[in-house]
């Protein structure tokens, strides 16, 4: 765009061109398409071609069909990592959203400060994950936790949680870190929503004689209904094919119990070097990903007909 | 006093300057032209101009010794006639590295490999048979461990450079407290006296979650030392679900209870340095570096005495035997030239370089026993009766040691069920509740899927 | 507004905001306090007697100094600015331009187009880094900034392009139509009238985008290879953590002021992201 000035009377030809509504958009697409088409079109298909076929690395391989898929399937180390990744995707989304709900609330009123302290609200999830992650590995540290040693000293334990050396633990670990990276963008943008009510409704309710929680519930949800699901809709994208916040907290431990389907798929394709399994292991993400945003998708438009 | 496996065969007393004199000789002996004909005649060999050699290795646990790599970059840069750089990436993500190059066709000319991973790489990487032997050859032979590593249908798909050995640091005054002069010997008596240390306070550490070292140096010689193997000799029959197996899970189960620290499960190979360090451990298996550190951190590292905690390590060479043996894991390094690398010429010449003596001798030195050589020569080094004597230990570490998928070959197989964890994930499934049985199945039914499927 | 007694303004509102806080920053205060707690005191363990997590009495230094002496740290903070700086400029024109289109303009296999674009985000990238390898090197990128700055578009552009487009959708199409018969041309009424109307929802997408690069580990560890030439994230890790020796002063050192120069730049911002993501969340 920087390319065209505006001023087009001088170039009829062009003008004309873009003012075709059919030109005008193939000439803004191309970029962004373009760029797509190359760097994901192509290795995507590639991914797919992968997927079915016995390459690992180093050794092209031939078309197997959907064996990798079978295999994976059958693999009980899969099946737990496929129920994490529901379980890990689902409470973490349910946390962040209501915990981002209620922050959100609480940063629209006037405080002084506000600025502030929306502003540090943001840091978790500015800092790179993989960074932040170590910090909380460092709090969960088998011999150093400081979460330890605060429960300690306050007498609430006598020996020490187990926090990354439990696979059930470790999973509601991850959940919690997930959650407090998660939770500031859900807050900010729910808080974006809220912005945009009208003080007047709540006002009008509360003549009515509505509490706080009937008049969020019958004034503030319905409006802040289709942000909620743009923000859920993210978030479960993000969540489900999560990588970073595993692979340094936990490494997939112990005793697998803690993978991802990114992770797992990671370890079969990376380390194993079985680069056909691995991602057939990734593309079981696909499929799913495309439901959870179709139905979602689908609920929003109808929100927006009614 | 403990009775050290150095201490039994008493170090030869060679000082430096023999040493470098004996082996310079053989060195030159084997020179058969290449390098040594082009450093004999001072002058760089005709390599294009602005040849670029790139080598990747792990970031060394020692960081002096990566200190006296790039040291050694322009000498090497001038020796070789091409421009030597080294890149130091943490050890976890050297496979992603690996696996990139060799997909996309480019990439570093030279990456380090651990354990067996030129099986793994087989397809990517090039025959250094003739770069290989001569250094074998004039350095006392590679120790057996590379054969199954770095050999791969007889040909040498990587130099072997090193291992780095583990062995048992304990406290010895701890032990010494509850009237333990010498370090148990088998894995009962290592229960028993683990029982009396973490009745006060002071359990063995023992890394149980998913990383690369000491889980399952552990773990594949508790199963071992117990009869269990993960196949037979072929590596096409699973054979796990034994009576050794489950013996030595059970004793796992209860090793867990009565001696360990239960935080283990989710330590990865940094933790029982730390614990170690803090004083909560009475005893663990590293490598050198717990040792290492402490004494080159004593004014830091202190022991509840307020001394500083290094007077206090110990070093047992050796696991506990069990009923079938006593075997060792320790994991070999290696160098590989891709497939894809113009410059598999220069590469070559500059794995020779890298291993000749005098230059390969200050790497050594710089690790301070921490990793040993690939060939027996070195441990008639000079360095060894230099430093302490907990360390002294390391000096023969390698002649033992075993490869993943013992007793079959180390295939590609083989680290597939390393990097899954089958192994150390049958111990910690079964330590977090799981019956000694059930966990063996399961450990079955995953390694039949690879070995066998 | 409601009026609320005094208590239940401290149970509903005080306390809850005050734990949310503490919640949310305490990982960086102890990111802070390992930073500049001295190495003797690091390794102490959770019920050792002379334990004080929270505070040190010697703080020191050394660990930002050693960061600064022993890695090329001020490198990798400008590489990983100047990467999603670039990035995030390239996917938001992309995404403002196809964004717009998409929204406003009416051709065949439009739907489809928009589907399709935004399905492209789905793609894991565990599935597409080895691939993209390939194509990294065809272009010869391998080990330059722009290995980066183009591949990172494949996830920022979706997102640019979705939340765009919502964003456009929000501003009524009058405003167009009066420029038009004022005798704008198409593309004049999308670049003078919309796009400014349009900033707050740029704004917002674009910080999004910044956060997403900022971010990125995998890519950044498989492209580039100099020690230079690396972004935080992947430096931080690749250089202070040895075997099974962290270096925890230095990494959290490292994290700290791997973040603290965007919360500066987003403390700024934040306003308007709350403004932007209004309009485009709203579509």
């Amino acid at each position: 765009m920087a390319l065209l000035r505006p001023r087009d009377v001088q170039q009829p030809v062009l003008a004309r061109l873009l003012d075709n509504e059919r030109a005008l958009a193939a000439v803004l697409l191309a970029p962004a398409v373009l760029i797509l088409a190359v760097f994901i079109a192509y290795p995507f298909v590639m991914g797919v071609w992968l997927s079915l076929s016995s390459t690992s690395v180093g050794n092209p391989g031939r078309f197997v069909g959907l064996q990798n898929f079978l295999k994976a399937w059958n693999d009980s180390i899969f099946q737990t990592t496929f129920q994490n990744t529901f379980v890990y995707t689902f409470w973490a989304t349910i946390f962040k959203l209501a915990l981002g709900m209620w922050l959100a609330l609480l940063l629209n009123r006037h405080f002084r400060g506000k600025r502030f302290v929306r502003a540090a609200m943001l840091l978790p999830f500015i800092i790179p994950t993989v960074l932040s992650t170590f910090a909380w590995r460092w709090m969960f540290d088998p011999t150093f936790s400081v979460l330890n040693w605060l429960l300690y000293r306050t007498g609430l334990i006598v020996t020490k949680l187990p926090f990354l050396s439990d696979g059930t633990w470790a999973l509601w670990c991850a959940i919690v870190v997930n959650t407090w990276r998660g939770m500031p963008f859900f807050a900010i943008t729910l808080l974006a929503g809220l912005q945009t009510i009208n003080p007047d409704l709540q006002e009008a309710a509360s003549l009515d004689g509505a509490n706080a929680w009937q008049r969020f519930w019958h004034v503030t949800w319905p409006l802040l209904k289709p942000v909620t699901i743009v923000v859920v809709v993210f978030s479960i994208i993000q969540t489900f094919s999560d990588f970073q916040l595993i692979y340094v907290l936990t490494g997939g431990g112990p005793a697998n119990s803690t993978h991802l389907l990114a992770t797992y798929a990671y370890q079969i394709g990376v380390a194993t070097g079985l680069l056909g399994e691995g991602a057939a292991i990734s593309l079981f993400m696909f499929p799913v990903l495309l439901a959870v945003v179709w139905i979602q998708l689908r609920y929003l438009r109808r929100l927006e007909g009614a | 006093m403990d009775t050290l496996d150095a201490e039994k065969t008493p170090i030869p007393a060679v000082d430096r300057r023999t040493f470098i004199k004996v082996s310079g000789a053989v060195g030159l002996a084997a020179a058969a032209g290449g390098l040594e004909g082009i450093l004999a005649a001072k002058r760089a060999p005709a390599y294009a101009q602005g040849t670029k050699l790139h080598i990747v290795r792990w970031n060394d646990f020692i960081p002096e010794a990566d200190v006296e790599l790039r040291r050694q970059a322009p000498e090497a840069s001038k020796a070789l006639g091409a421009e030597v750089t080294f890149e130091f990436i943490n050890a976890n993500d050297l496979q992603p590295r690996i696996t990139a190059a060799i997909q996309s066709g480019s990439g570093a000319d030279i990456i380090q490999m651990l354990w067996n991973w030129p099986h793994l790489y087989a397809g990517g990487i090039v025959d250094l048979s003739d770069v290989a032997e001569p250094i074998g050859k004039a350095q006392g032979g590679f120790y057996d461990v590379f054969n199954s590593a770095a050999k791969v249908g007889g040909k040498w798909l990587a130099v072997p450079h090193s291992i780095v050995g583990n062995a048992i640091a304990y406290r010895r005054s701890w032990h010494a407290e509850i009237g333990v002069t010498a370090f148990p010997k088998t894995w009962d008596e290592w229960r028993q006296v683990g029982k009396k240390l973490k009745a006060k306070g002071r359990p063995v550490g023992q890394a149980l979650g998913h990383s690369f070292a000491d889980p399952p140096t552990f773990a594949y010689p508790l199963l071992w030392d117990f009869g269990g193997l993960e196949t037979d000799k072929s590596g096409k029959k699973v054979v796990i679900n034994s009576k050794g197996a489950v013996e030595s899970v059970k004793f796992m189960q209860a090793f867990w209870k009565d001696a360990c620290d239960e935080g283990g499960l989710a330590w990865d190979d940094t933790n029982n340095n730390r614990a170690f360090h803090a004083g909560e451990l009475s005893a663990t298996l590293n490598g050198a570096s717990i040792y290492i550190v402490a004494k080159r951190q004593k004014d830091k590292i202190k022991d509840e005495k307020g001394e500083p905690m290094v007077q206090d390590i110990e070093h047992e060479a050796l696991l506990p035997a069990g009923p079938a043996g006593r075997f060792s894991l320790y994991y070999p390094l290696q160098h590989a030239v891709m497939k894809y690398s113009k410059n598999q010429k220069p590469a070559k010449d500059f794995l020779k370089w890298l291993h000749q003596k005098e230059n390969f001798e200050k790497w050594f030195e710089a690790n301070g026993a921490y990793s040993v050589g690939s060939t027996k020569v070195w441990e008639e080094h000079a360095l060894w009766s230099k430093v302490d004597k907990p360390l002294r230990i390391f000096r023969q570490a390698a002649r033992n040691t075993l490869m993943l998928g013992h007793a079959g070959p180390a295939t590609a197989k083989a680290t597939e069920s390393y990097t899954k964890y089958v192994v150390v994930d049958m111990f910690a499934r079964a330590v977090q509740g799981m019956k000694a049985e059930d966990a063996v199945r399961w450990a079955e039914g995953e390694l039949k899927k690879i070995y066998e499927g | 507004m409601v009026i609320e007694r005094h208590w239940k303004k401290w149970v509903y509102f005080y306390i809850p905001l005050t734990l949310f806080i503490i919640g949310t920053l305490f990982p960086f205060y102890w990111m802070l306090i390992t930073a500049v707690r001295p190495d003797a005191e690091l390794y102490r363990s959770w019920r050792a007697v002379n334990n004080t997590p929270f505070w040190t009495l010697q703080p020191t230094l050394a660990h930002v100094q050693d960061l600064l002496a022993r890695t090329t740290f001020p490198r990798w903070l400008w590489n990983t600015f100047f990467i999603a700086i670039v990035s995030t400029g390239i996917s938001l024109a992309c995404g403002l331009l196809a964004g717009y289109a998409l929204a406003r303009l009416r051709f065949p296999m439009a739907g489809l187009l928009g589907t399709s674009i935004f399905v492209t985000y789905l793609v894991p990238p565990t599935l597409l880094f080895i691939p993209l390898a390939d194509i990294v090197r065809n272009f010869h990128l391998g080990n330059t900034p722009w290995a980066l700055i183009l591949t990172y578009p494949t996830f920022l552009i979706p997102f640019c392009t979705w939340l765009l487009m919502g964003y456009f959708k929000t501003i009524p199409k009058e405003l167009e139509e009066c420029a038009r018969i004022d005798g704008a041309s198409r593309f004049g009424a999308m670049v003078r009238i919309i796009f400014p109307i349009a900033v707050p929802g740029i704004l917002s997408a674009g910080i999004f985008a910044f956060t997403l690069s900022w971010n990125e580990f995998i890519y950044a560890l498989i492209f580039l290879s100099s020690p230079e030439r690396k972004t935080v994230p992947v430096g931080v890790v690749s250089e202070l953590i040895r075997g099974d020796i962290y270096f925890w002063g230095q990494l959290m050192a490292g994290a700290l002021l791997g973040s603290v120069p965007v919360a500066f730049i987003y403390s700024f911002f934040v306003e308007h992201y709350v403004a932007g993501l209004t309009g485009s969340v709203k579509g």
